[in-house]
């Protein structure tokens, strides 16, 4: 691929783009061994040197956007491409035999009108919100323990960060097992007077069961990195505030947390993200039902694509989720940038 | 620190880390001592927290009820490519966008960045139709070519490049080295620790992908360990311990890479919430 003429072309191009821009720069910046052997105009015996050096920085371009040009292709080919391809589809019927067929913006206004895809989302924004919230206090709860001097902390660090370890799919199946009537999670509830639940067979427990394995898995995960956070904050804050008698409520309130702002932001939006993202757990423990109450959006859209082969309804959905995606971290960052001024 | 405070902590820090290293850790155990149970002690009341009496069949049969030796041959290459490609052109990439002047490089690091927080759900219908126009489904091809670099892997690399002084490259440049053995014996090998956190990132993500591999593999050769997992559960979804079995030998990778590359592990995570 890389000696196709198309690529000299393209290299030529780049060369003469990049030289002209070197020039400049180098002008500007002058770089210490320019400095050294200063050209002066009269001395023509150094125009020459100071050409060479022009097509060296050309070259250095050349390598940089050589370099970045395979990065470059795959991202272009298979994630920015089907992003734009995903509204064109959109707007089309197409079942993957026929051609497609466009008809404007009808799978949108379909889709508004959809119970089942109103649903749907209305489980996903659920889901969202009952298991992120959870995993920012608890996450940042376990970080600030983490944080503390303690005994065989590698030991519990280890522990706790095991559920990150366990692949999707091992845990979907696992949690299975153990959401089962007679399985441990009843067995341990039992101990402490609960009765039995039907887990995964009931419309009213089912989303509870999923959320229950998203915040197990999600909060180890998001503890190492506010563990990073703190880490960053510098001890000598703590040690003032405790000369001046704060408590250690008071200094989590009035250090920890507004030094931590950056990386709670970044906390939550992540979060929100891959909860929105959930897919291999509902699939396998539960298909989406009982009774359509755990079809959360991604389900629901790979199940219209790849089951009912209605690819332009999908990526009309695809969209929806798209737009939230980005709403969404509009929103926080514009939360938090405001309460930052 | 005081006698007492110290002593309070011990009444309330420890009791809550054994708690959270119990909840961390149940289900792995569960999984594990379940695959040794026979069908009638799976569900006995009171429930068995030891296995008896052991069964040690389950997990041969598992292996031998399908091509678990194929599906972990497929998970292990499709992994290793996209992990080796990640480290590759992730590094390639962001040594480029940090060290190199060059027309567009802003709008070119914004344009990589941008498709960092996208979604595979978003794009999976297009990818698919994309990926089927390539004649790629039921390839390896399919599998890898896709996900052979990802926005985070750039983002890491070159925010870590920062740290390396520039003088160094221009050092050596004077020395006459040519620029790719400038990036594969000078700067490379100052990027061990970014490198290998990366590789356990991405390797622990490929190992662990799902949705892609169910859109676009229908032959059982290309089935990967998630996969076949899932089949396993969907057709013979009673046989407890082969499941929890089979299950358990899927998480022993990641297991493993957790327990010898555990620094490089946890600091893939931790990097992430490094913002410029």
């Amino acid at each position: 691929m890389l000696g196709s003429p198309l690529f000299g072309r393209l290299l030529k191009k780049v060369q003469m783009q990049g030289g002209a821009r070197d020039e400049a720069r180098d002008v500007l910046t002058c770089t210490s061994q320019r400095r050294a052997s200063k050209p002066t105009p009269q001395m023509g015996l150094f125009q020459q040197p100071a050409r060479f050096r022009l097509t060296v920085a050309a070259k250095q371009s050349l390598f940089g956007y050589a370099i970045l040009l395979p990065t470059l292709a795959i991202i272009l080919i298979f994630r920015f491409l089907p992003m734009l391809q995903a509204f064109y589809i959109s707007l089309h019927e197409y079942d993957l035999i026929r051609p497609p067929r466009f008809i404007g913006l009808e799978n949108f206004i379909d889709l508004l009108q959809d119970p089942l895809f109103l649903h749907s989302a209305r489980i996903s924004v659920a889901y969202v919100v009952f298991s992120c919230v959870p995993v920012w206090i608890l996450a940042l709860a376990l970080a600030v323990l983490f944080n503390r001097e303690i005994r065989a902390k590698n030991l519990f660090r280890s522990a706790a960060f095991m559920p990150v370890v366990m692949p999707a799919v091992v845990n979907a199946v696992v949690w299975t097992f153990m959401y089962h009537q007679d399985g441990v999670v009843n067995t341990i509830l039992e101990w402490v007077g609960i009765d039995p639940i039907p887990w995964l067979r009931s419309s009213r427990w089912a989303l509870w069961a999923i959320i229950i394995i998203g915040i197990w898995r999600a909060t180890p995960y998001y503890m190492v990195i506010f563990l990073a956070g703190l880490q960053a904050i510098p001890n000598e804050y703590y040690e003032a505030a405790q000369i001046d008698g704060a408590s250690p409520w008071g200094q989590f309130w009035h250090i920890t947390l507004p030094l931590l702002r950056p990386t709670t932001l970044l906390v939550m939006v992540m979060s929100v993200i891959v909860a929105m993202k959930v897919f291999a757990v509902p699939l396998i423990m539960t298909g989406g039902g009982p009774a359509d109450a755990t079809r959360v959006l991604p389900l629901f859209i790979y199940q219209t694509a790849f089951e009912f082969f209605k690819m332009g309804r999908a990526a009309a959905m695809s969209v929806f989720l798209f737009v939230a995606v980005m709403l969404f971290t509009l929103f926080q960052i514009r939360l938090f940038s405001r309460g930052e001024n | 620190m005081g006698q007492r405070s110290s002593r309070r902590q011990w009444g309330l820090k420890y009791p809550l880390l054994i708690g959270v290293a119990l909840i961390g850790l149940l289900p792995y155990y569960w999984m594990v001592a379940c695959s040794f149970k026979t069908n009638d002690t799976m569900f006995a009341v009171p429930l068995q927290w030891l296995p008896d009496p052991i069964n040690w069949s389950a997990y041969g049969t598992a292996w031998r009820a399908q091509d678990f030796t194929r599906y972990f041959l497929n998970s292990s290459v499709v992994a290793l490519a996209i992990t080796a490609g990640n480290l590759l052109l992730g590094s390639l990439a962001g040594y480029s966008l940090c060290k190199f002047r060059y027309f567009g490089r802003g709008p070119l690091f914004l344009l990589i960045l941008s498709t960092m927080m996208l979604p595979l759900e978003v794009t999976m219908v297009p990818l698919f139709l994309t990926v089927k126009q390539l004649d790629w489904p039921n390839t390896y091809t399919g599998l890898i070519v896709p996900f052979l670099v990802e926005g985070f892997g750039v983002f890491l690399m070159r925010q870590y490049l920062q740290s390396i002084p520039n003088e160094l490259i221009e050092a050596a440049r004077i020395d006459g080295a040519s620029e790719l053995r400038i990036y594969a014996q000078i700067v490379m090998p100052l990027c061990k620790p970014a490198l290998a956190a990366l590789g356990v990132f991405t390797f622990r993500e490929s190992w662990d992908m799902y949705i892609w591999p169910l859109i676009i593999v229908t032959k059982d050769s290309l089935r990967t360990v998630p996969l076949g997992i899932s089949l396993f559960m969907s057709s013979f979804g009673t046989a407890w311990d082969q499941l929890m079995a089979i299950a358990a030998i899927g998480t022993l990778p990641m297991i493993l890479l957790f327990f010898f590359l555990q620094r490089s592990f946890i600091q893939g995570i931790a990097i992430t919430g490094i913002k410029e």
